[in-house]
């Protein structure tokens, strides 16, 4: 990991440069690279895609299930396929998606440390705020990576069982294919927020400790705690306040027309938790002492 | 970057300095929504004037509605899914907070969504034709309005009298208004954004549970946007409703048309052939002879006798669960006893009630004492 040439040159010969060069993206690069290549990893995109195939092929070898029975939208998996990618969003959001946050996560700085890599990584004469930056970034890769990683393949196999009917949205009224597969594609970008927000969580969590299970596991009690705290009527007044809590509104989009009010908040307070989690990770690294 | 480098402590000054700013925005944002603009001064009558001769030729908006009326937890009556909560039930608006989407031009064509979490109940009024909309169960319910009653708005089945729109809220305000109550205006605010009269209605009675009443009627449109009911056991009020958005423009006509979906299940109902049938008309005669009130204005309690068999029936007009848990929630009520009998009370913040054992009921907007004097008079 030679990165003499990330940094820019030094410019004590007195001549200015004509351009700023566009920043290097090798750190980038090889942060993905070891996302991507990790063995686990691989193996959690495959359980994230293995859910909504399941429901598809269930209700497609099964009678028609009743109406009102199952997760949400699972009664409307028959009549357009791309229910099959909402209805598996809405399972994996409480907790299959933010445990592979918590992977990620966990491996982005505490793991580093874990293995002895991040003082290697140090010695590159790259600032650590950019390396937190380049982490940070990629994890929100990564968040848009497994809501992907769930929604492309339930949408290739919901299409393939179901066909493309018109998509019935909450208010009762039939919307296009196109225009359907446009909301779906809102959902997963509202839903990679959101999951970014709690991946900024997980970076602070990250510069913690040296133990990448530990920072996975206080991160998925981060979110549980946040799930229960949304679910207890006598805490209302922190129910806005929750990153988890706006999630959910994700079927505000799936209304005719769409809703933007909770879906605007939603986006807000995932912003306001990246930056103050961000900056706290950055507090925290910044300052570090890298022993190991 | 200097300090950072010589006293690493101050860092943490960036995320902490992060959390303030991000705190006294929100907190500044909810606030500017109480700051008073200047208008000219109106009176109580004016506005209410006012309000009589507002004519629309459409409006939408977001409506919240929150109740914090003092009641158990209702089986299957304030029940949210999961996490995140929010039902979009149509029998769940009785606690809680609750979300609607409104569009009306005029009373003709109105159409009411309740925003659940994933899910929506619509009610869709469009002339003779009304459509209840419900996306949880896919189920479609049509009702044909007789042509004679088409001034009746809104009269597609209701769950519970709790006003839906403001103006429906406005509405039965007003009609409670009598001797006993004292109407003033008390300055303005702003509500969804828009400036607000602010019509306060003070019962002169010292008895009630109600502490006020007070209406934000739309300075320019003349449309109430909110009401608010408080109760003298707390500061915030018990029960409100509002718009959080509001638009005057006339609302698409797409909106009112409502195409049962396929694979929806739907009903057809005749209204018209339900309300007069003998036998329904003779059971509510029965039940209106065992109704008495004692009292009057504001601190009125009305005492009635539960039929043996229907105790889910009577007892506040909301009941919506089997009689079982109705039963269940009753027993669970804490007991009194006094001159009066014994039974269960419910102590709410904007009203009483109590169930005896032999069978009698007393409700009122005043605290149980009073109940238990209106039952041991009876």
């Amino acid at each position: 990991m030679s990165a003499a040439d990330v940094t820019t040159p030094s410019r004590r010969d007195g001549v200015p440069r004509p351009r700023r060069a566009l920043p290097s993206t090798r750190l980038l690069r090889s942060e993905l690279r070891l996302i991507g290549g990790r063995r686990r990893n691989q193996a959690g995109l495959a359980v994230l895609a293995v859910v909504p195939v399941i429901m598809a092929v269930a209700v497609k070898l099964s009678d028609p299930t009743p109406a009102g029975d199952g997760p949400d939208f699972f009664s409307s998996i028959t009549a357009n396929g791309l229910f099959v990618p909402l209805a598996a969003l809405s399972v994996e959001i409480a907790m299959f998606l933010p445990l592979a946050m918590s992977m990620l996560a966990g491996d982005s700085i505490a793991g580093e440390a874990n293995i002895g890599t991040l003082r290697y990584l140090l010695t590159v004469p790259v600032h650590r705020t950019r390396l937190l930056a380049v982490k940070y970034f990629s994890l929100c890769l990564g968040a848009i990576w497994g809501v992907c990683a769930v929604a492309i393949p339930g949408a290739v196999v919901g299409v393939a069982l179901f066909g493309t009917g018109p998509m019935v949205t909450l208010s009762g009224d039939q919307i296009g294919f196109a225009s359907a597969l446009w909301r779906v594609v809102l959902v997963m970008l509202y839903l990679s927020a959101g999951l970014a927000a709690l991946g900024a969580v997980g970076l602070f969590i990250s510069t913690l400790t040296e133990q990448p299970i530990a920072a996975a596991i206080a991160l998925m009690i981060f979110t549980i705690v946040s799930w229960i705290a949304d679910s207890v009527p006598q805490l209302g007044w922190l129910h806005p306040w929750l990153v988890v809590d706006h999630w959910l509104a994700f079927g505000d989009l799936l209304r005719n027309p769409m809703a933007w009010g909770n879906v605007v908040q939603g986006l807000l307070v995932d912003g306001g938790y990246a930056a103050v989690f961000c900056l706290a990770a950055w507090a925290r690294f910044s300052a570090k002492d890298i022993t190991s | 970057m200097n300090v950072f480098t010589e006293h690493p402590v101050a860092r943490w000054a960036v995320p902490t300095l992060a959390v303030a700013l991000l705190g006294t925005g929100a907190a500044v944002a909810n606030h500017s929504a109480s700051a008073d603009p200047s208008l000219p001064h109106r009176t109580a009558a004016q506005l209410l004037v006012d309000v009589q001769q507002a004519r629309l030729a459409g409006l939408s908006g977001t409506v919240v509605q929150t109740s914090n009326l003092g009641l158990p937890e209702l089986p299957g009556v304030g029940g949210g899914a999961g996490p995140g909560g929010g039902s979009s039930s149509l029998t769940s608006m009785v606690s809680g907070t609750h979300t609607w989407r409104l569009w009306s031009a005029g009373p003709q064509q109105t159409r009411l969504a309740l925003i659940g979490s994933l899910g929506e109940s619509d009610v869709v009024r469009n002339g003779k034709d009304v459509w209840v909309w419900s996306s949880k169960d896919k189920t479609a319910t049509h009702l044909t309005l007789p042509a004679d009653e088409a001034p009746k708005t809104r009269s597609a089945p209701r769950p519970t009298d709790v006003p839906r729109t403001p103006q429906e809220a406005a509405d039965q305000a007003l009609s409670a208004l009598s001797r006993t109550t004292s109407v003033t205006t008390s300055g303005t605010a702003v509500v969804a954004g828009r400036s607000a009269y602010e019509l306060v209605l003070r019962p002169k009675d010292k008895d009630t549970l109600v502490a006020q009443v007070r209406i934000s009627v739309d300075a320019r449109r003349h449309v109430p946007l909110r009401v608010q009911v408080f109760s003298t056991k707390a500061a915030n009020p018990a029960f409100q409703v509002g718009f959080s958005q509001v638009s005057f423009a006339k609302p698409d006509a797409s909106r009112f048309t409502f195409n049962p979906p396929p694979g929806t299940k739907v009903t057809q109902s005749q209204l018209g052939d339900h309300t007069p049938s003998p036998k329904d008309s003779k059971e509510a005669q029965k039940a209106a002879q065992g109704v008495r009130t004692v009292g009057s204005g504001w601190s009125t309690v009305v005492l009635a006798s539960l039929p043996a068999q229907a105790t889910a029936g009577g007892a506040g007009g909301s009941s919506a669960g089997p009689a079982s848990s109705l039963q269940g929630v009753l027993r669970a009520l804490p007991r009194a006893s006094g001159s009066w009998g014994s039974g269960h009370v419910l102590k709410g913040t904007l009203f009483s009630a109590v169930v005896t054992d032999d069978g009698h009921v007393a409700i009122g907007a005043v605290r149980p004492q009073a109940l238990y004097a209106a039952l041991a008079a009876r």
